[in-house]
């Protein structure tokens, strides 16, 4: 089947390579080197969607990144994508597509409704209606609206492709390889610079490829291939298609997106689909070219309105035909080059130019080559609903204000020409304040504010021959300043045509009595008429204009948009548009997948996943892991049929009959050395330090500096000048750097070291009354009785081979200790503790087991130091030395830190002795008080206490030291529990502390 | 993302680093009578200019030194970084 | 004032909308007011509007150095929600919840509030603890919450990840059923237009430069257009508020620091909730318009700039997929940054000072858009009456002299650890 508008001797495509796809579910070919969109119109397929609000028909309006119509839905490899730009999508093998935001088909729409009732729908109209009746904005209308709205469909089905990231430096990254672009690299590469050049294109040569120039006696497409190969080839350049540089950050930091497997029908084994390239680059050349503005008149949003630039490109890039009876509607010189090449390919359009026979090489070749041309002449709308079937068309006067008589022209394309907009986001990014040319009408870069120069027409500057001359400078004298070298390329021989100025005319004046709708953001439907509703309303600053109408907020950004809102602006506030101002660019230029910027780090590499050398010996026995930050850590140890409750209960209770062991390689671990060790702990601990003796350890508490618990933990003088300090596991990394943070800023003299050696040991707690015998047994050397290893102290020892650390201390109240190897080791003393300990009944026992253990004991941890607990909350005022000043000090002297009635932690039981009080669950003294039901305090941690087999809890009360005996209720809304409870001690289990001394 | 010059280490980029705060706050002395305005202010009060501001960052990834960097707060330019011990 | 109703819009269409009045005036200053207003934002003009409608005072400026609502109001990821931990927290937001009820009605503006329901994922038991505390402590305060079971979880948000491949699993959720989201402009051009209308000046464009403080008593402002006396003047300027305090000899407990979200290109719906990441700072909603609005972490460092950088929105969006795997395939299509008044403890101050006259409002961290009408209506209530109303009595400065802090999230002086 022959392509209607696929024309067969011009074009990059190649032709023996035939593709077949499907859109709408209807089958069609391209070749290879289409996109979908070029493909689509070689078809004659114009309709590819419906515009946002009024569900118009929309069809192409450009072949790039600025397209605002034609978004798809995209199916490849069983996946799909939603929002694909059909103008950027190259064409592969089996590819499907369907249009977005139309129901029951892009044919037959619904939504379209909108359309016909679009004079009700104004900019901003949501704000003045659906108010009432109260509830219908939530219950009725937003769900509607809800519906109508956004284009694609997300799979919720989790994405397969990979995404990887690069980490880039070099001397000069370049932003696109049009003249500019290659004649930087090229001056640049060939004085030794290393250089990046990204094109986001799949082809290479910007404007070259499209453009009838000749460079050093070849066509300017001939040069840049040739440019391009040299590139290619030299160590010191990168050169990458597909690959659009999307954000100019600090520091000369610019991010790239590389498309390396979007254009295949699924992605090549052991490729990422996309690559983000993170780039610090010492300069940065910008020749990101410009991008054509649209003439504003009505319905210029048919399907078949294209801009002038875009029909030349599917032209001569796919030798595809937007129409076969073309209008040229422009204001300057571009669009004569586009006829042009119309005619040169046996079409005959007809150019309506805005000027009065401007005196212009190009007219004159027009004219020669018999193109029909009408000079102060306008496109006033154009007629056909899906697709332009002609233009009414009208002569314009001097002043551009009245048309003359309407004719009616026949037409099945207008391609429009308004002139040229520099691409300044990535210059406006890098915070470069951007200044209004009065030649151009349109921004361009200003002063440099991070190292970055920008070339070519992204700095206005339309000529080749001025092009070429300053890209190959800029090029040159950037290089130079990185490498001095100082070596010159010649700067080839330029023939082109000379151009002649443009017409400032941008917007067509309606016919008397007609309402046609002129159309800015063609993608969010905003018409002249929406921007000056919001102008007469008083939303008058730009932005306010971008935000009432939602002006250049699509996916495009405003790339067509943007300028001729500013114009409009500045035409009715009678401002000139350098003081209307325009909106701030901000990254990314074009819409980045998430996946891209998120990388590898997905799944369970979200986070990195940290486990103990014992792990696996963990994951043997059954034990049921839990999240202790990035940390996992055995919870309980599941025998049979057992639960959490049941488990863990098992594990307490022999515990405190026979023996457990718990494996807490996680705990944070510090070594802290130098002569003046004891001082620094001694002013980083509340409680005294110089006197510790060596073999011995001590409990500490450290504060922040606004009196609030930080950490706490044992340190111990394992020799004269070294120190070892644990913290706990979720706190360790902050411990460290503050202890750095004093030693190094306020405390430099002191004489101290500290690293971590949380990964150099791993670390075994015994507990229970067998805890001595498991022990001697472990090290039948060492003197392990109450006088020999008494309550915190400290030994080292030989472990069947091993070195060993063995500390006396406790967390569960019990009889115990803990003992340390060398990582490498920590799964052999495992294993040996488990062998030794089995006469003696040992059990390993998790973390709930250890929390029962420690609740019941009233030992404090994370849940009640939480940040906002004193010393005194937590019944450690004990440890408060009176006599030196420590970090933090200073701070509990206040108002509210020694009141009388401060909060202060208590035991918890129920009346009843039966019922659980779930965590979370406030104290109150009225189970029924009228809300809000003042609080007294919150229960922070509960267990089942093994002790006494009935329930236990640890709160942290209000007045806590006067509120023993008190009977409160413990009330948690969230389950419906209110529960009578008794305020006991903490300190449920062993309250003198005798188990740990025995 | 930064790039910022460890005076130990040279220039690293922002994410083997760590923020520190404002680094022209004093901390008082160790054991010497302050005022609880001046107490407060040290714990709570910051000038956080709109402009140069001197401020600690640590190389947590890196040698983990504190040490000072004088940036603007408008455009993220760096002036200088010091050592702990020496003062603009 | 022109009435906002189905039946005007259907007028002025007919008319082709040549009659629509403008919203607020364009006013010159006047000499002298009786309270001036420093800050257009949502709260600035909030206040000028309660202090109008509450409080009948109504020779009242508001001088904003941009376009009004441009800064935090228009930058924030349109979140309401009272549920917080503290008292004085909840007990204030919850007003705020109430205002925000009916604020389409009383403003004659649709802010499109939504209440459908804000949901905080639990990914421990030890956090769903957290979170009970959290919850508990709403219900006996009056606000509504629920705890949610992973399986009550996946029923209404079936597209969080629930697979084998997760590193933190969903335990289940505290869920505010009555937060949910506005349309964040719509609010700062509702209290403008309404406090216009009651003969407010909104004055643009027109930047403070300085005080006239006379024996520690506030007399005016020096600005771009001239000196303007003021019998009162009220502080409220969120991210610039440390530059104006130092006009003023002040030093504050506050930094400045920058927030970005960003957004996914529209899509159909998909997301009928607010959604927030418990293993991480990851929060999320669907607009009207179909886009995903998401944010999280500050950048980290002291920051005036408006503008952020790559590597924390990476780590927003790493959160994002790790809690909503599909977000992988979607494109962000714009982000922004807004600056934060980061309060030593977290919470606001609203207050006065020790200038007679100058009142305070700050502090609001990035959570200062579901404030907007309560942080209005006390701190007109603050300026009017020259006291504090018991629902903003706890968001004193002396808090920081005495210790009674409201550190809901324990994390202290470091306010760039978010």
């Amino acid at each position: 089947m022959p392509q209607d508008y696929r024309l067969d001797k011009i074009g990059l495509i190649n032709r023996n390579k035939k593709i077949s796809f499907k859109f709408n579910g209807k089958s069609y070919f391209g070749y290879e080197g289409d996109t979908l969109a070029s493909a689509l119109i070689a078809n004659g397929v114009h309709l590819v969607g419906r515009s946002f609000k009024y569900h118009r028909p929309r069809g192409f309006f450009g072949a790039g990144v600025d397209e605002p119509y034609a978004i798809v839905q995209l199916y490849r490899n069983n996946e799909t994508d939603p929002n694909v730009r059909a103008t950027e999508q190259e064409l592969f093998e089996g590819l499907e597509a369907k249009s977005v935001n139309c129901w029951p088909s892009v044919n037959f729409d619904i939504g379209a409704i909108n359309n016909f009732l679009n004079k009700f729908f104004p900019a901003g109209f949501y704000y003045k209606t659906f108010m009432w009746p109260k509830s219908f904005w939530y219950k009725v209308y937003e769900p509607f609206i809800r519906k109508a709205a956004g284009f694609g469909v997300a799979s919720i089905k989790h994405d397969k492709e990979r995404y990887e990231h690069k980490y880039e430096y070099c001397d000069l990254l370049i932003t696109g390889s049009g003249p500019s672009g290659l004649a930087s690299a090229y001056a640049a590469a060939k004085n030794g610079a290393r250089v990046i050049l990204a094109e986001d294109k799949p082809r290479f040569g910007g404007s070259l490829l499209t453009s009838e120039v000749n460079i050093g006696n070849q066509s300017g497409k001939e040069w840049a291939e040739n440019i391009v190969n040299e590139l290619k080839e030299m160590p010191n350049v990168i050169v990458r298609n597909r690959a659009q540089v999307f954000g100019y950050y600090d520091h000369n930091m610019l991010v790239m997106s590389e498309r390396i497997n979007d254009h295949l029908p699924k992605s090549k084994k052991y490729s990422p689909k996309q690559r983000l390239w993170y780039i610090r680059a010492k300069e940065v050349v910008i020749s990101s070219g410009s991008i054509e503005r649209p003439l504003v008149f009505g319905n210029n949003d048919t399907p078949g309105v294209v801009l002038s630039s875009a029909a030349k490109e599917y032209l001569k890039v796919y030798g595809v035909l937007v129409g076969r009876n073309p209008l040229i509607f422009t204001n300057n010189d571009s669009g004569y080059e586009t006829a042009i090449e119309f005619k040169k390919n046996g079409i005959w359009p007809i150019i309506l130019d805005t000027r009065n026979n401007p005196n212009s090489e190009i007219v004159d070749e027009a004219k020669r080559m018999g193109i029909d041309i009408k000079f102060s002449y306008v496109v006033v709308a154009a007629k056909g609903y899906k697709k332009v079937k002609s233009a009414e068309i009208a002569k314009i006067s001097e002043d551009k204000k009245e048309l003359g008589a309407i004719e009616n022209i026949n037409c099945d394309c207008i391609c429009v020409s308004g002139f040229w907009t520099p691409t300044i986001h990535l210059a406006s990014q890098s915070g470069n304040k951007t200044k209004f040319n009065e030649e151009i009408d349109a921004f361009v870069p200003g002063k440099s504010k991070q190292e970055e120069t920008t070339v070519g027409s992204a700095n206005g500057i339309f000529t080749l021959e001025e092009t070429l001359k300053t890209s190959f400078e800029a090029g040159h004298q950037l290089s130079k300043k990185i490498t001095k070298n100082d070596n010159k390329v010649s700067i080839p021989k330029v023939v082109e045509k000379k151009l002649t100025k443009h017409d400032k005319f941008w917007c067509v004046p309606l016919p008397k009595g007609k309402k046609y709708k002129r159309f800015l953001d063609f993608q969010n439907d905003v018409a002249v008429t929406d921007v000056e509703l919001a102008l007469r309303e008083g939303y008058r600053s730009i932005e306010h204009v971008k935000r009432y109408t939602t002006l250049g907020m699509a996916t495009d950004q405003g790339k067509t948009s943007n300028l001729n809102g500013l114009q409009l602006v500045s035409d009715v506030e009678n401002k000139i548009v350098p003081s209307v101002g325009h909106t701030t660019f901000r990254p990314p230029y074009t819409p980045v997948t998430i996946g891209a910027i998120v990388g590898r780090e997905v799944g369970k590499h979200s986070k990195p996943t940290r486990k103990s050398p014992i792990h696996s010996w963990h994951e043997k026995h059954n034990a049921v892991f839990v999240d202790a930050g990035v940390w996992l850590r055995p919870r309980y140890y599941k025998q049979g049929s057992e639960g959490l409750f049941e488990a863990s209960k098992r594990e307490a209770e022999n515990v405190r009959k026979n023996v457990g062991v718990c494996d807490v390689t996680t705990l944070g671990k510090i070594d802290v050395k130098g002569p003046d060790a004891a001082e620094f702990l001694n002013r980083v601990y509340t409680n005294a330090w110089l006197k510790l003796p060596i073999g011995k350890a001590r409990y500490g508490v450290m504060l922040r500096e606004d009196g609030i618990v930080m950490d706490d933990g044992t340190t111990t003088r394992i020799s004269g000048n070294h120190y070892h300090m644990t913290t706990t596991t979720a706190q360790a990394a902050n411990v460290l750097s503050h202890l750095e943070y004093y030693l190094q800023v306020i405390w430099p003299e002191l004489n101290v070291n500290v690293v971590s050696t949380t990964e150099q040991w791993s670390g075994a707690a015994i507990a229970g009354p067998k805890s001595r015998n498991v022990l001697q047994k472990l090290f039948p050397n060492i003197d392990v009785s109450n006088e020999g290893l008494p309550f915190m102290g400290y030994v080292e020892g030989d472990l069947f081979g091993v070195h060993a650390r063995i500390f006396r201390i406790s967390f569960s109240g019990e009889l115990a200790y803990e003992v340390n190897v060398e990582s490498n080791n920590g799964n052999y003393m495992w294993e040996k503790i488990i062998e030794i300990g089995k006469e003696f009944s040992i059990q390993p026992y998790g973390t709930e087991a250890l929390s029962t253990l420690r609740i019941e004991m009233g030992h404090v941890a994370g849940s009640e130091l939480d940040g906002r607990t004193i010393p005194y909350d937590n019944g450690l005022q004990g440890l408060l030395s009176k006599k030196k000043d420590f970090i933090g000090k200073r701070s509990l002297s206040r108002q509210a830190f020694v009141a009388e009635d401060r909060q202060k932690v208590v035991g918890v039981v129920p009346l009843d002795k039966k019922t659980s009080i779930p965590e979370g669950s406030h104290l109150v003294k009225e189970e029924k008080a009228k809300l809000p039901n003042p609080k007294l305090g919150h229960v922070s941690a509960s267990c089942w206490s093994v002790e006494y087999n009935n329930p236990f809890s640890l709160a942290i009360l209000h007045d806590g030291k006067n509120m023993i005996g008190q009977k409160l209720f413990a009330l948690s809304p969230l389950k419906n529990k209110s529960i009578p409870v008794e305020i006991v001690s903490s300190h449920y289990v062993d309250p003198k502390g005798e188990r740990v001394r025995s | 993302m930064l790039h910022i010059k460890c005076p130990y280490c040279g220039t690293r980029s922002q994410n083997e680093f760590a923020y520190g705060g404002d680094a022209t706050i004093k901390r008082p002395e160790l054991n010497k009578e302050v005022s609880d305005k001046e107490w407060d202010t040290f714990v709570y009060f910051r000038k956080s200019p709109r402009g140069k501001h001197l401020e600690f960052w640590h190389h947590i990834s890196g040698c983990r030194q504190w040490f000072k960097v004088q940036r603007d707060t408008t455009t993220h330019e760096i002036f200088k970084t010091l050592k702990p011990n020496e003062d603009i | 004032m022109q009435k906002y109703s189905v039946f005007s819009l259907i007028k002025n269409a007919l008319k082709g909308h040549k009659d629509w009045e403008v919203a607020w005036r364009n006013p010159t200053p006047k000499a002298e007011y009786d309270v001036i207003i420093i800050g257009g934002g949502g709260h600035g003009l909030a206040t000028a509007y309660y202090l109008a409608k509450e409080h009948n005072i109504t020779n009242v400026a508001i001088v904003e150095k941009g376009w009004i609502g441009g800064g935090n109001v228009g930058r924030n990821t349109t979140i309401l929600r009272s549920n917080y931990m503290h008292d004085q927290n909840g007990l204030f937001y919850e007003k705020g919840m109430d205002l925000w009820k009916s604020m389409s009605q009383d403003l004659n503006f649709n802010v499109m509030y939504s209440p459908r329901g804000i949901i905080n994922l639990a990914h421990s038991d030890a956090q769903m603890n957290a979170y009970s505390r959290r919850g508990n402590s709403m219900r006996l305060n009056g606000i509504d919450a629920v705890l949610l079971g992973r399986e009550e979880v996946q029923k209404i948000v079936p597209m969080l990840d629930f697979s084998e491949n997760v590193r933190f699993p969903i335990f289940g959720a505290l869920m505010q059923p009555s937060g949910g989201t506005a349309r964040h402009d719509a609010v700062a051009w509702g209290y403008a237009r309404q406090a216009d209308s009651m003969g407010v000046d909104i004055i643009q464009h027109c930047e403070v430069t300085g005080f006239d403080v006379v024996n520690g008593k506030i007399k005016g402002i020096k600005t771009s257009k001239g000196d303007i006396k003021a019998k009162k003047v009220g502080l409220c300027v969120a991210g610039s508020t440390s530059v104006l305090a130092e006009m003023l000899n002040m030093t504050l407990p506050i930094e400045t620091h920058l927030l970005q979200a960003c957004v996914s290109e529209p899509i159909k719906p998909i997301l009928d909730h607010v959604v927030t990441f418990g293993a991480g700072h990851f929060y999320c909603s669907q607009s009207d318009k179909g886009e995903m609005v998401m944010g999280g972490d500050l950048d980290g460092y002291n920051s005036y700039a408006q503008r952020g950088n790559l590597p924390t929105l990476q780590h927003v969006l790493t959160e994002g997929i790790a809690m909503f795997p599909f977000l992988s395939k979607l494109k962000m299509l714009r982000t922004w940054g807004g600056i934060m008044d980061m309060s030593m403890d977290g919470s606001p101050i609203i207050d006065k000072t020790h200038i007679e006259g100058l009142y305070l409002n700050c502090g609001w961290c990035y959570g200062g858009f579901k404030a907007t009408p309560v942080s209005g209506w006390t701190f007109a209530h603050t300026i009017a009456q020259d006291r504090v109303h018991e629902l903003n009595a706890g968001y004193n400065l002396n808090r920081f002299s005495t210790g009674h802090l409201i550190d809901e999230k324990g994390l202290g002086t470091k306010t760039w650890i978010s």
